[in-house]
């Protein structure tokens, strides 16, 4: 499957993932870490004490003062990321899919990720963790990931709080959560990611809907069927009813979105016809996710 | 309430059977089209917080079915045509039958007709029927009779073409015992009713003095003497002063000041020799007349002219002294030898003699002649006797010819020829038709009229009757000779000629049909007709000179009914206004259901 083409990857390497948070990393990469190090940028001096590596022992600063400073530098560190891509069978849903929509934005950020030397985790999850991919570094993994993400097979209900659950508790670092779904959780959207809070994960949040949830087209005497749970519902769908639908998505998702501001979790939301490579390059650097 | 198609069990059983199958059909179960979404976890939220929030949602689902039920009872009421009579009458068969005689011409005190009201009256009738009444509206001439109809319009339409004609008044047929009959009148007439009619009368006590005869005649003594009678009669209560006028086209007027008691005539001979001639009108006019028909009457007055005729014998005393006699003539003599046509000549008269190329002007030819445009004679018959002859004919009018002698008469071919008098099968007085004057005319000759005596004078005692001054006399005067006008009353009016073209008083043509040897026409106005045939015109006076038409007061013994019924409170069937109802609710359930307000 090709998720994107050459051209395409070669724009992605011109991005790179920010954080608002900077972590640590056991590898240098090109971001700053917290930590001192090893790194070539200057970042300060402090008193030398025993075990310290004289050989960043600022020896002008000696003569000058006869005390031993030793000079420290800023170290760069990769960025652990880890998307978690919704393959419930409500992901199923629309023209192109949701699925097939979030596949792509997280084939891409993935890229993005590999490109800039950062750790990369990537999961699947419906009512539970469904697929894991081992971490992967340098861009040359990314066929790894797209291999992961063609195999994704849609399915169950959605529950994030078990899933998220399942995969914080196992030793992991802190990082980027990059969550992809559409949020439809019977459970409620808030207990999964207040899973991802509560391990301090920096979390950024992507609405995926497609356009027949925001303007559903449905007309006369129907049987809803839920994809997820085959629940079905008699309806009379009459304009009144429609309003009514596209008030409660509208309440959803400023549900979603005013959760994501009140704890400062990046949130985009988008439709699933509105064009991919312009959600990338325009939409993440408006929402401050790439620069 | 009653239904007029449908019986009340019928109405009942269709009523429950509709409502079943309507309410069945509602609770069968539509198959609702599967449609899979991604998560119902919204819509669930939707649907239970508008199933929770009134109880209008729930109520809506069942709003569609009584929409249903309720439309399907009413169509079932319509298709009964239910009758309720305090809101829309009740529906019948009626016959409405308006007095059309002259008479309801006649002007009543509120300053309208007798026959405004008349109409008036049976609008109100037609009105007041019940929606679905089946109306029949007819006047008493005869001319209008409407079908069986409910169509208002049409029968107002009827009604409004109705106007009061000068003819006998004949009450319409009843077709139906079951149809409630209504006969409008002033009640003077008096048609034969029957025991069943309704009758409501138009009248009040009105004054009219009408003209009951005129007549311009000649005095037998002098000819061309003409006098004029005039008859005016008081139908008023009370003594009427009225104006007599008699007047013409040209100067000739007279005018006189009466004084008629009620109920009398006056009546005079006016002297006409002031006139010149042409048509002559009559007038009665008295103040307040209710009737204007009568007040007019039309007569003619032949223009004073002597025909030049020329006679052409060898000598007969007979037929010199009848000519000379003759008041209208002015005679010329002259023999076999010396005849030639002149144009100056009005008509000849030719004695045992005939030229042998018609005259120009109309022609009397005594005694059978060999000649081109006369029959030739196929032999002789002795001793015939007028055994029957046309009295209606201008030339035989007045005449008795039983106990005229013949000696010996010819026998001719009558084919093509008008026989006016004939002993047996052998016609002994024929003049030219149309269609022989036409094949004449086509053959070279003139097509002037000519009429043949198949006798010679001599050989008869013809002469030595006194019916032989007045044939001459009417043979010259069909001719041409300027004629008095039949005087004939107004309706439908008969001509003594076949195939006459009519025209009115104002000059335009009427139209008209031949029954046998007479033109029929209808006149329903006063004044002078003109009846044209083969260049011949011959007035009729057509004058409205009944005296019961013009006794307007004369009114007999009428049953008046009650009031009529009052009009109804709706115009029209109750039916109409279900129908009505059922649309509008459907309209209203298409409506609600597209809106989706219903379910």
């Amino acid at each position: 499957m090709a998720l994107f083409d050459d051209e395409f990857r070669k724009k992605l390497e011109y991005l790179s993932i920010i954080s608002r948070r900077v972590f640590a990393g056991h590898f240098r990469a090109e971001r700053r870490a917290r930590r001192r190090g090893t790194g070539v940028e200057f970042a300060d001096y402090r008193q030398y004490v025993p075990g310290d590596d004289f050989r960043h022992l600022d020896w002008k600063a000696y003569l000058r003062i006869n005390k031993l400073i030793l000079r420290l530098f800023e170290e760069e560190e990769d960025l652990p990321i880890y998307f978690f891509v919704d393959t419930s069978q409500s992901m199923t849903y629309g023209a192109p899919s949701k699925l097939d929509y979030a596949r792509r934005v997280a084939a891409a950020l993935c890229y993005i990720g590999l490109a800039n030397l950062d750790r990369v985790y990537m999961t699947s999850y419906a009512e539970k963790i469904r697929g894991e991919l081992a971490p992967q570094r340098g861009k040359g993994r990314i066929f790894k990931v797209f291999r992961f993400l063609e195999d994704i097979a849609p399915g169950g209900e959605t529950n994030a709080r078990e899933s998220f659950k399942t995969y914080c508790t196992e030793a992991r670092r802190r990082g980027l959560a990059v969550v992809i779904s559409d949020f439809m959780d019977p459970t409620g959207f808030q207990n999964g990611l207040d899973i991802l809070r509560h391990f301090r994960h920096d979390i950024f949040v992507i609405h995926v809907a497609s356009h027949e949830e925001v303007e559903p087209s449905l007309k006369g005497e129907l049987v809803l069927v839920d994809s997820e749970n085959n629940v079905s519902r008699e309806i009379t769908v009459t304009p009144s009813l429609l309003a009514d639908y596209r008030t409660e998505f509208a309440g959803f998702c400023e549900e979603l979105e005013k959760y994501c501001l009140k704890y400062q979790l990046g949130y985009i939301r988008t439709v699933t016809d509105f064009p991919f490579e312009d959600l990338v390059l325009k939409v993440f650097r408006q929402g401050r996710f790439l620069k | 309430m009653t239904f007029l198609t449908l019986s009340p069990q019928t109405v009942t059983l269709l009523a429950v059977l509709i409502s079943i199958a309507l309410i069945a059909t509602y609770f069968l179960k539509l198959r609702h089209r599967r449609v899979v979404i991604a998560s119902s976890m919204l819509w669930s939220r939707v649907l239970d917080r508008r199933e929770a929030r009134s109880l209008w949602e729930k109520l809506r689902r069942i709003l569609s079915v009584l929409f249903a039920v309720v439309i399907g009872l009413l169509m079932v009421f319509a298709l009964a045509r239910p009758e309720l009579k305090f809101l829309t009458g009740s529906a019948g068969r009626l016959m409405i039958v308006l007095d059309t005689s002259p008479s309801m011409l006649a002007r009543m005190s509120d300053g309208k007709t007798r026959w405004q009201h008349a109409t008036t009256i049976a609008r109100q009738l037609i009105a007041s029927a019940g929606p679905g009444s089946q109306i029949r509206v007819a006047d008493t001439s005869g001319r209008y009779d409407s079908p069986m109809t409910s169509d208002v319009a049409r029968l107002k339409r009827s009604v409004d073409g109705m106007k009061p004609l000068p003819a006998t008044a004949r009450f319409p047929e009843i077709s139906d015992s079951a149809t409630q009959v209504w006969f409008i009148t002033d009640g003077v007439s008096n048609p034969a009713i029957p025991g069943s009619v309704r009758s409501e009368v138009v009248y009040d006590t009105a004054r009219n003095v009408g003209i009951t005869a005129f007549e311009v005649r000649s005095t037998p003594a002098a000819p061309q003497v003409y006098e004029a009678y005039l008859e005016v009669t008081n139908f008023s209560r009370d003594v009427r002063g009225t104006t007599l006028t008699l007047s013409e086209g040209g100067p000739g007027r007279i005018s006189k000041e009466v004084q008629i008691q009620p109920g009398q005539s006056y009546s005079e001979l006016f002297d006409l020799s002031n006139f010149q001639g042409g048509g002559v009108r009559a007038s009665a006019e008295a103040n307040g007349d209710a009737l204007p028909l009568d007040d007019v009457a039309y007569s003619y007055l032949p223009a004073k002219k002597k025909a030049k005729t020329l006679l052409v014998s060898k000598g007969n005393a007979y037929l010199q002294a009848a000519l000379k006699l003759d008041a209208f003539v002015d005679l010329s003599i002259t023999t076999p030898g010396e005849y030639r046509e002149d144009p100056s000549v009005d008509a000849y008269v030719f004695d045992d003699f005939a030229p042998q190329v018609q005259p120009a002007k109309p022609s009397l030819i005594i005694g059978a002649q060999r000649v081109s445009w006369l029959r030739n004679p196929s032999g002789d018959m002795d001793r015939p006797s007028f055994t029957s002859w046309t009295e209606d004919h201008p030339v035989m009018q007045f005449l008795s010819l039983h106990d005229v002698s013949i000696s010996r008469a010819a026998r001719i071919d009558p084919l093509n020829l008008t026989v006016l008098a004939s002993s047996g099968n052998n016609p002994l007085i024929v003049a030219s038709s149309a269609s022989s004057a036409s094949s004449a005319s086509s053959a070279g000759s003139s097509g002037a009229r000519w009429i043949l005596v198949t006798f010679n004078l001599e050989s008869s005692d013809f002469p030595l009757h006194e019916s032989f001054p007045l044939f001459i006399d009417n043979a010259l005067a069909w001719f041409g000779r300027d004629r008095l006008a039949i005087r004939r009353n107004t309706g439908t009016v008969e001509v003594p000629a076949a195939n006459a073209l009519i025209s009115g008083p104002d000059g335009k043509p009427v139209s008209s049909q031949t029954y046998r040897d007479r033109t029929v026409f209808e006149a329903f106005e006063p004044g002078l007709y003109v009846a044209t045939k083969d260049g011949q015109r011959q007035y009729v006076a057509v004058n409205q000179m009944d005296r019961r038409s013009s006794d307007i007061n004369h009114r007999t013994a009428m049953r008046t009914t009650d009031a009529g019924p009052a009009p109804p409170f709706l115009r029209h069937e109750l039916s109409y206004y279900i129908l009505l109802a059922a649309v509008l609710l459907l309209s209203l359930e298409w409506f609600t259901y597209h809106r989706r307000i219903t379910l």
